[in-house]
């Protein structure tokens, strides 16, 4: 290795530093430099706080009595678990993430499908597609809550010009709908990046497989299905996990929109842990709730990072 | 009928016929409904005084477009509003200005200072350590990359309560610095992968000579990869600052005040303060679209090409 050349003196100056030059080439304690920053700042910004949370979430901490704070080990899952609260909110997180993921990917899809061809104007129209992912979700949420608005609002509005309800109807403060208006707004959000992933994987794919199942007589649809869809399968399993990652632990709209309810319509598993945290000020119940959602949320990622990790290899 | 020189270019996905082009021209003209139809209501509210912005059916076009709810929160700041008089803020459109309407210039400021202290120091900790894992074949690299990328699978909500904590024995509270290092947790894992995506791309052969010749790491990463990385480089920048912008919850909990609160923050208490007055805050909403939807359509070549890079390689 012809490393040490690019080594500073000052760098092997020390004993200590001698050992550590004969125990490591060049190449290994540059590495280890120039990696040091990032794993010095995610140690304290990230990793504290993940294990601070889990020792957080052995003991029943209760701000409205601070003074008295006992180890109760695994007590605050059993309470948790035991809690009908949580399977409301387990329930909800269920349908709200199963609405989210599926829309958006099947949007991403037809919206990929349509970006892949070569018309005029293409590329202004996928400029224009980054809109709402641009959008700050406090924005998104207020833009939907006004156009939801139950007296101004403009999907009333819409709905009544085009003849389809003939008076005004309430949408995020009726409990059988709140969930599927908050989804909508969330989908629109988070439809573009998933269709760009889509997009990338479609271009992807050989012009010949086209060419060849033209020749074999193949329509539109057979072409789609046989040759696109089969091709779209890592891109598709990316956005799938991707956006179940997102929607399951998602928090802002909520928070904007409806604040858990009207009752507890949209009691979702963030929401119950910013009320127990922060409301209830019940520290040990929420840090528990948010390691069930950690779990959660990392078995379905570990089949994520596995996906982007195989290309390393 | 498509143009010949078009449909050469044709992926030839479709067939070529005039129906073609109808199914393409009705489907885009969809998408564009759909991507741009509320932000343009949001727009044509905010162009809306309170009594027309009420109306029933709604006004899609402003009958009589006012610059007026801009002007309520550019001159907030020259008023003093109280409770007593928020009512009043102007009787030609009835305006009503909620308390705290002086609070968006500043925290507009907030945002942008925050947002780009993000980005410059996302940027810096971030090359280096991507050049290492990408370029520099050492032991556990792969590790080192799961190692950053899992602590995203975290949920926010959860760091909260830590962070808080942390923040607040820092005596950080209510700054713009604690922003700064909270966002650093979001930006640096999902930079370092659009980065080593990157540089994964460039010949391996570049880097031999470079060393050949007698260059150091840190001078192959700065006179190598980083002038053929510009592309992914601008990509992180727009990234960590949309990101930082549009950050809502580490905000909301750790700053309480105007010294250090961000837009969204102060936007999300008019929203939920059922007082204020829907024309208003739609003309704040607005503000905070612009920024990040002109960075976006600005740089959506690299944007695109950086949050896709590499992650669909299979």
């Amino acid at each position: 290795m012809s490393g040490a050349a690019g080594g500073t003196p000052a760098l092997a100056a020390g004993s200590a530093f001698d050992r550590l030059n004969r125990r490591f080439g060049y190449d290994e304690r540059s590495a280890a430099l120039l990696i040091l920053p990032v794993f010095a700042v995610l140690a304290a910004i990230a990793v504290f706080p993940i294990v601070y949370s889990l020792y957080t979430s052995l003991f029943d901490i209760n701000l409205t009595r601070p003074w008295r704070r006992p180890f109760v080990g695994l007590g605050n899952y059993t309470r948790v678990f035991a809690d009908p609260n949580f399977w409301i909110a387990v329930q909800r997180t269920t349908l709200y993430t199963v609405v989210t993921v599926t829309a958006t990917t099947l949007l991403a899809v037809a919206v990929a499908l349509l970006l892949n061809e070569a018309f005029p104007g293409r590329r202004l129209l996928s400029a224009l597609v980054l809109l709402p992912w641009a959008t700050p979700s406090v924005v998104n949420g207020l833009m939907w809550k006004w156009i939801y608005d139950p007296g101004y609002g403009l999907l009333n509005g819409l709905l009544t010009q085009l003849g389809l309800i003939d008076h005004y109807a309430v949408w995020l403060g009726d409990p059988d709908k709140t969930l599927f208006m908050i989804a909508n707004a969330a989908i629109w959000k988070q439809m573009p990046l998933a269709a760009i992933l889509m997009l990338v994987t479609m271009k992807a794919i050989p012009e010949d497989l086209y060419k060849a199942a033209t020749v074999d007589g193949a329509n539109v649809f057979q072409r789609f299905w046989h040759v696109t869809l089969p091709a779209l399968r890592p891109g598709l399993m990316l956005v799938l996990v991707y956006e179940t990652m997102i929607s399951i632990r998602h928090f802002d709209l909520f928070l904007i929109m409806t604040q858990g309810g009207p009752g507890n319509a949209s009691y979702t598993l963030s929401w119950e842990i910013y009320v127990e945290t922060f409301r209830n000020l019940k520290f040990g119940i929420g840090a528990a709730l948010s390691y069930i959602l950690a779990l959660a949320t990392f078995s379905l990622s570990y089949l994520f990072i596995r996906a982007l990790g195989r290309k390393l290899a | 009928m498509t143009a010949p020189a078009l449909a050469s270019a044709s992926r030839i996905k479709l067939p070529r016929s005039l129906g073609r082009g109808a199914i393409l021209a009705l489907f885009s003209a969809l998408l564009v409904l759909y991507v741009a139809g509320p932000v343009g209501w949001l727009v044509s509210s905010s162009l809306q005084a309170e009594s027309e912005i009420t109306a029933v059916p709604p006004n899609w076009v402003p009958p009589h477009p006012t610059l007026g709810n801009f002007e309520a929160i550019f001159g907030a700041g020259k008023r003093t509003v109280t409770y007593e008089n928020r009512w009043r803020g102007d009787a030609a459109t009835s305006r009503f200005l909620p308390s705290g309407a002086e609070n968006l210039l500043p925290s507009l400021w907030n945002s942008f200072t925050v947002g780009v202290w993000v980005a410059l120091l996302n940027l810096i900790v971030s090359i280096t350590a991507a050049y290492a894992i990408a370029v520099i074949h050492f032991r556990g690299r792969q590790t080192a990359l799961y190692a950053i990328l899992v602590t995203r699978v975290i949920p926010d909500i959860a760091l909260i309560v830590p962070l808080f904590l942390l923040v607040r024995n820092l005596d950080l509270i209510n700054t713009r610095l604690s922003l700064v290092i909270t966002y650093l947790a979001v930006t640096i894992p999902f930079t370092i992968f659009i980065l080593i995506s990157y540089f994964e791309q460039i010949p391996r052969d570049l880097y031999r000579a470079a060393r050949a010749d007698g260059c150091s790491h840190v001078q192959a990463l700065a006179h190598v990869y980083l002038p053929l990385s510009l592309p992914a480089l601008v990509a992180s920048l727009m990234f960590a600052f949309l990101t930082s912008w549009n950050e809502f919850i580490f905000a909301l909990i750790l700053t309480q005040n105007i010294a250090s609160q961000t837009l969204p923050i102060v936007i999300s208490g008019f929203v939920m303060d059922f007082t204020t007055s829907f024309s208003f805050v739609n003309a704040a909403g607005v503000i905070a679209i612009v920024p990040p939807v002109v960075l976006a359509i600005v740089f959506e070549r690299y944007i695109v090409s950086g949050l896709t890079a590499g992650a669909v390689k299979g």
